[in-house]
Parts: structure tokens; sequence; C-alpha cells
């Protein structure tokens, strides 16, 4: 039933001996598995991504490559199917021999892969994309064993910047008002949960459907128990008709509100002299000089910016794992997921992407100091799930425009955090 | 080379499971004519009812009822049956493409309510944590994938010798007579509706066992398992095998999913590094090209129909 297929892998093999010959300059190499959909509906994003990451690789071989290998990047097509990438992940690690893999994009293949593949075989597993909570889920469990890690911002710090901001102005009675789909569930549930620990209280906890014509039911309902400030998690249209009708009904205008109502079309509808002590949160870039380094280094590289989903976060996925490999005294999937810890302490010495960059970690590495990563996303901190915070900002409406009053660094965003978890 | 014999103990756990629904299509497509273009949604349909059975308790989730593997198998093969049932009530009384495109509609559909049903499936979460039955009883991964492809063998086995007998019994030689000619078949007194809705409650419910066993194995569940490429596969692996013969069912099964897998492996062998990212195509140029190639020097699949003979008229 298999001749067949050997007969396939010879001739692959045959094929792979006729362009090894002279394409062999290197002494040693070390293998980096990519396992990524190259080809199917996510083919134009995932090849991008899959670019970026060879890119990442090409920066450090140039930089002579780690422990004075040559890195060998290999990538499969996941097709954009579990199926189908659960096999190139296993065949990546079976046959080819890779202490660790990169990828995917959809949590729905990325999962199956680091429960059946990683997890089992001790690979360590991180991903420039996949989204999913039920990776934080799985990793609380203590299901994936550490092997876990994601170098995209999660949701978590949304409600964790409401409860801040709340407990900031000295508000101690809060009511809450959030959309009812998963996004406002979700982010309520957890708001919660996170007051309490800066302590404030939350006198009422209202779901509203959207796209109603009046929100007053809803709105006296919250009223209950004199709150003396509203979270409101919304959307600009719906959001102003709850704000419009909270205002008019003697509510206060202690807001505090989440992202999606920074923008003019709600403080249009609402009017700014109502909004003058609403403040809110929103997501912020990176501010430091390695995302400027990495934003110059693609353009050079690929003649256009780095625009696109998961570009970043994909070259820093590849530099951090280099960069552990460079790290560890033996590589293999246990000792990455280890030194992936070690390269991005929050007490070491910060390093930047480029060939000085890494020349620069591996003399502080060979030293046997701590080095921190500091990348195209910004400083990377992964907590005890394998999660990274993005930075945040705070704003309030002045006028006809919203203008910013904090910012809040991944550091500061995962310290917050992992205070209210703890 | 012992990793060697991990990848293919792994390649052969995913294929023989692909095979059990190859089977479950052959007999309604091989046997009895039913143009099944919704083998992904039973198989969906069998693999959230085993996960919800086996997996383990969760807040705002139904299930966790965490009975043994058997049982929770046993559970998605009667989901997918009675999926089937109501389809079929529905459906069978359409013929060809007209089935081909309600089946297609009723995958995607379940496809769509898996996504949104969050308290049964989990929205697009998924279920995680679904137990391997093998994780217990050995160490390591080899060990455990060995395991389990014992049981996957197991169920291909059952499946395999049970749709045997079927096929040859009466009511078997009653589902090509069917599917030869249903005119002559009602005629000689046989009720053609009945026995199609027979066949395709049977057929489903062995698709819904091979999502059982894939979910089992995987020890995740999500929408995303179960996209119409699949169905796509299934089809192409009982056309390659041979319709309407179950040895070339597996067959093909375990053919198409190495041509599908080992071409990956070719491609990243050949191509030079920095033109990888753009192989993709390539891929899928591939596979096109080997199973068309395939069909061309083998139109009735590798293994063509036996002849059935009444053992009665047999001289």
């Amino acid at each position: 039933m298999n001749i067949p297929r050997n007969g396939l892998v010879l001739a692959a093999a045959a094929a792979a001996l006729a362009l090894a010959g002279p394409a062999a300059a290197a002494d040693c190499t070390i293998k980096l598995g990519v396992v990524l959909p190259v080809s199917g509906p996510m083919g134009l994003v995932g090849e991008r991504i899959a670019d970026t990451g060879q890119f990442a690789v090409d920066v450090f071989n140039d930089a002579g490559g780690v422990k004075g290998c040559k890195v060998e990047y290999l990538l499969r097509d996941t097709q954009g199917q579990s199926t189908v990438g659960v096999d190139a992940a296993k065949s990546l690690v079976d046959i080819e021999g890779v202490p660790v893999l990169v990828g995917a994009i959809s949590s729905g293949v990325s999962l199956p892969i680091l429960t059946s593949v990683a997890v089992p075989s001790k690979v360590t597993q991180i991903s420039c994309c996949s989204s999913s909570t039920s990776f934080t889920a799985l990793a609380e469990e203590g299901k994936t064993e550490g092997y876990w890690f994601r170098t995209y911002a999660t949701n978590r710090s949304q409600s964790a910047m409401g409860a801040l901001l709340t407990a900031n102005k000295g508000y101690k009675k809060t009511a809450v008002i959030y959309v009812n789909t998963d996004f406002g569930v979700g982010l309520a549930k957890q708001f919660e949960q996170d007051l309490p620990r800066l302590g404030g209280t939350i006198t009422k906890m209202v779901a509203y459907n959207e796209e109603q014509q009046s929100y007053r039911a809803e709105v006296t309902a919250a009223m209950e128990g004199d709150p003396d400030s509203l979270f409101l998690v919304a959307f600009p249209v719906d959001g102003a008709t709850i704000t419009r009708e909270w205002l008019s009904l003697g509510g206060t205008g202690n807001l505090v509100v989440n992202n999606s109502l920074r923008s003019a079309d709600y403080l249009e509808a609402v009017g700014s002299k109502h909004l003058a002590d609403l403040v809110g949160y929103d997501s912020a870039q990176p501010r430091t000089d390695s995302v400027a380094t990495f934003n110059s280094m693609f353009e050079a590289r690929f003649d256009g910016p780095p625009d696109g989903p998961g570009l970043h976060s994909m070259f820093d996925a590849v530099t951090v794992t280099l960069l552990a490999m460079e790290s560890a005294e033996e590589i293999n999937g246990t000792s990455i997921r280890d030194n992936i810890r070690k390269v991005t302490s929050s007490g070491g010495e910060p390093v930047h992407p480029g060939p000085e960059g890494i020349a620069k970690a591996r003399e502080l590495l060979a030293a046997g100091k701590a080095i921190r990563y500091v990348g195209a996303t910004g400083p990377l901190q992964f907590d005890e799930n394998g999660d990274v915070q993005a930075p945040k900002l705070t704003w309030r409406f002045e006028g006809d425009r919203n203008v910013e009053l904090d910012y809040y660094s991944t550091g500061d965003v995962a310290e917050l955090i992992m205070k209210l978890d703890n | 080379m012992i990793g060697i014999v991990s990848y293919l103990v792994f390649f052969l756990v995913i294929a023989l499971i692909l095979g059990v629904a190859v089977l479950g299509l052959n007999l309604q497509w091989g046997f009895t004519g039913l143009f099944n273009a919704g083998v992904a949604g039973f198989m969906a349909v069998g693999g959230y009812a085993t996960a919800i059975l086996i997996g383990p308790s969760r807040e705002a989730v139904a299930g966790g009822f965490e009975l043994p593997f058997v049982v929770g198998l046993a559970g998605g093969m009667v989901a997918a049956g009675a999926a089937a049932a109501v389809v079929g009530v529905a459906t069978l009384r359409l013929r060809e493409e007209y089935l081909a495109v309600a089946t297609f509609g009723i995958a995607i559909s379940i496809q769509l309510v898996a996504l949104n049903w969050e308290y049964l499936t989990g929205g697009t979460l998924g279920l995680i944590g679904i137990p391997n039955p093998a994780a217990g009883l050995a160490e390591g991964p080899l060990a455990r994938n060995v395991l389990y492809l014992g049981i996957v063998l197991a169920a291909a086995g059952l499946a395999y010798a049970g749709l045997g007998r079927i096929v040859q019994s009466p009511w078997g030689r009653t589902l090509k007579a069917i599917r030869e000619d249903e005119t002559a078949a009602a005629s000689l007194g046989k009720n053609p509706v009945r026995i199609r809705l027979e066949a395709f409650i049977l057929g489903s419910a062995i698709m819904g066992l091979a999502g059982g066993l894939y979910v089992g194995f995987i020890g995740y569940v999500s929408p995303f398992d179960f996209k119409p490429i699949l169905t796509f596969q299934i089809w192409t692996m009982l056309i390659v095998g041979g319709s309407a013969n179950n040895r070339g069912a597996l067959l093909g099964a375990v053919l198409v999913w190495a041509i599908w897998t080992t071409s990956g492996f070719i491609i990243s062998k050949v191509v030079p590094p920095d033109m990888m990212a753009q192989s993709g195509a390539l891929q899928a140029v591939l596979i096109g090209v080997v199973l068309v190639a395939m069909l061309l020097f083998r139109p009735r699949g590798l293994i063509g129909e036996e002849e059935h003979v009444s053992r009665h008229v047999r001289p």
C-alpha cells in the first residue's frame, strides 16, 4: 500500500541531493520549522507573513547565524486546513527534527497543531497571529506545558484599562452597560472581576441589544443603586443613544468608555459640553526606536512599508525564537521554551532588531548577561500563558477633538494585568 | 529512522480516519448512487457529539459528561445518523445534482450552527481539552499514536467488515438495484425511498464515526475542522480508489492523503528557500495533476466494482 508513497519520497530525496550539492556552504545548519497558509483563502496574507519570517532569518544569518550555524527556514503550507496543518507540523518535527514550530495563522489550525504535535513532542510553538482565547484557557489548565507563545496581543487588557481608569478617577460605585455580543460580554464579565481588585464596586450590570430606537429601559435599570460613574462598552451610534438618555434621565457625567467610542460620530451625536468628564482607553502604537528600525529595514528589503496583518509580530516571533536558540546551551524544544523567557526578561539589557542588535545580544549572552528583546512590536513580555500585551493610551474629549492623556507601555499593561490576575 | 516511523504512524491515523468517512460515502454513492456533497457536515455532527460526550465539564458550555471514548463514538454515530434522518426525509426525493446542492447547503448550515451556537459548540473558540483515549494508557507520543492507530484500525476494520457483509446481503443487492434502475426496483416491490433513506442514515453515521475519531485524536474541535474542502477530499479519495469497492475506498484514502501531504514535502525539498512562500500554488497544481492523471489512466478508480452474484444462482 505504501509503495507509491515511498517512491515519491525517494524521488524527493534524489531531487534534494541534486540541489544540495553546491548549495551546502555552511558547516552546520539549524532548522526552523514554519507552518503557514501560503495557498487557499489566507494565501495572500500568509505569503507576506512567510516572506517576513524568511527576512528575519536572513537578518540573523547575515549577522553570523545561531551559534555560528546557518539557520534553515523550513516552510510548509497548511492550506488553511487543520488536517494538512497537523500533518505538515508532524513531518517537520519527526522527519526534519525541528525543535520549534512557528505558526500557524488561524487559531483553528494552530490549536490542533499545539495539542496533537507540539505539546506531545515537547516542541515549542510560537504564533504570529492566532488570537483565540482558547489558547489562554488551555494554558491556564496546564495543557500547553508552557510550549505555547504568541506575539499577537490579546484583548485581555481592555477590561483592565477600564478598571484602572475608573479606580484612578476615584469612583466608588460604578454601573456597567455593555453591548450583548461576544466582545461586550467577555469584556464586561472580566471588568466585573477586575474593578473590585482596584477598590471599586459595581452597582449593576446591564446588557443591551444593538440597533434599538431607545435604551430607556436599560438606562433606568442601570441607575439602580445610585452609581457615581458609568462604564460603557458600546459602538458609536448605540453608544450615543445610551449616553444621551443616561444624561437626560439624570445620570452622572462621570463616564468611562471603551476604545470604539473614541470617534467623531459619537462626540458629535452627544455634544462635547456633555462629555467633559468622559475618559476612555484605546490601543497605542509602541513608542520605541526598535519599531522604526524594523520599519526601515523592511522598506529597504521589500521596497514598501510593512503594512499588513501579522508582519511585525511574525518578525518578532522568528527573532525571539532564534535569540532563544542562541541563548540555549543545547538546542531542543524544552530549552527553547525556557530561553524565550530568558531573552525577554524584564530586567535584561534591551536588544533591538537588526545586525547590530543581534551582535550585541550575542556578546551579552556570551558574557552570561540577561537580555531583553525589544522588537518590531516593542518590548515583548510573555505572561505565564505565553500571551503578550500591546501598549495602551487613555484619552478624553476637548472641544471637537479627542486628546491623549497618558501612555501605558507594554510593560505597564502587562504589570497591571499580572496585578489583577494574582 | 524512528522519526520516519513516528511520522508514518501519525500519517496513517489521519489517512484511515478519512478512510472511514470514505467508507460511509461509498455506501451512499458507490452502492446506492446518492450524491452526498455534505460529508463534512455529518463528520462535524459526529465530531461535536463525541466531543460533548467525552469532554471535560466547562462553564457556559453544554456537555462535560466525561463518558468513555467508545460511548462518545457511539453517540457521535447516533447524532450523525439522526441528522441524516432529518435531512434525508427532507431531501432524498431529490435526484443527483439536486441532492448534491441540497446536501452541500446543509453542510454549510451545520458549519454555521457550529460557529454560532456557543452554548453547544463553544462557537469560534471551539471545545478544548478533549481527552485522548490513548493518553492514559501509553507513555510518549509514539506509543500513544501507535495505540490510537490500533483504535482507528479497529474502527476502520469493523466498518469495512460490516459494510462488506451488508452490501452482499439481499438489502445490499437492493441498493445496487436502486442505483441502476429505480423504477425497475420499485416494480419488483422494493420501496426505493425507504431504502435510500436507510443507506443515507447508515453512511452518515459512519461519517460521524470518522468525525469522532478525528476529534479524539486531535483533542480539540472547532468549526474550522469541517470546511467544504474536506468533502472534496473525501470524494476524491473515493473516486481515485474506486467507488462501489470498500477496499478501493480505503486504498484511495491512504493514497490521496499521501499525495496531498507528500507534495508539500517534495516542494519544500525542490523549491529554493527564497521562493518557498510562493510555492503554495505549486502544491495545489501538483495535487491536481496527479489526480487528473490518475483519472485519465484509471477512470474507474484503482480498484473498481467487483461483480457480486447471489450464492443461490452461482453454478
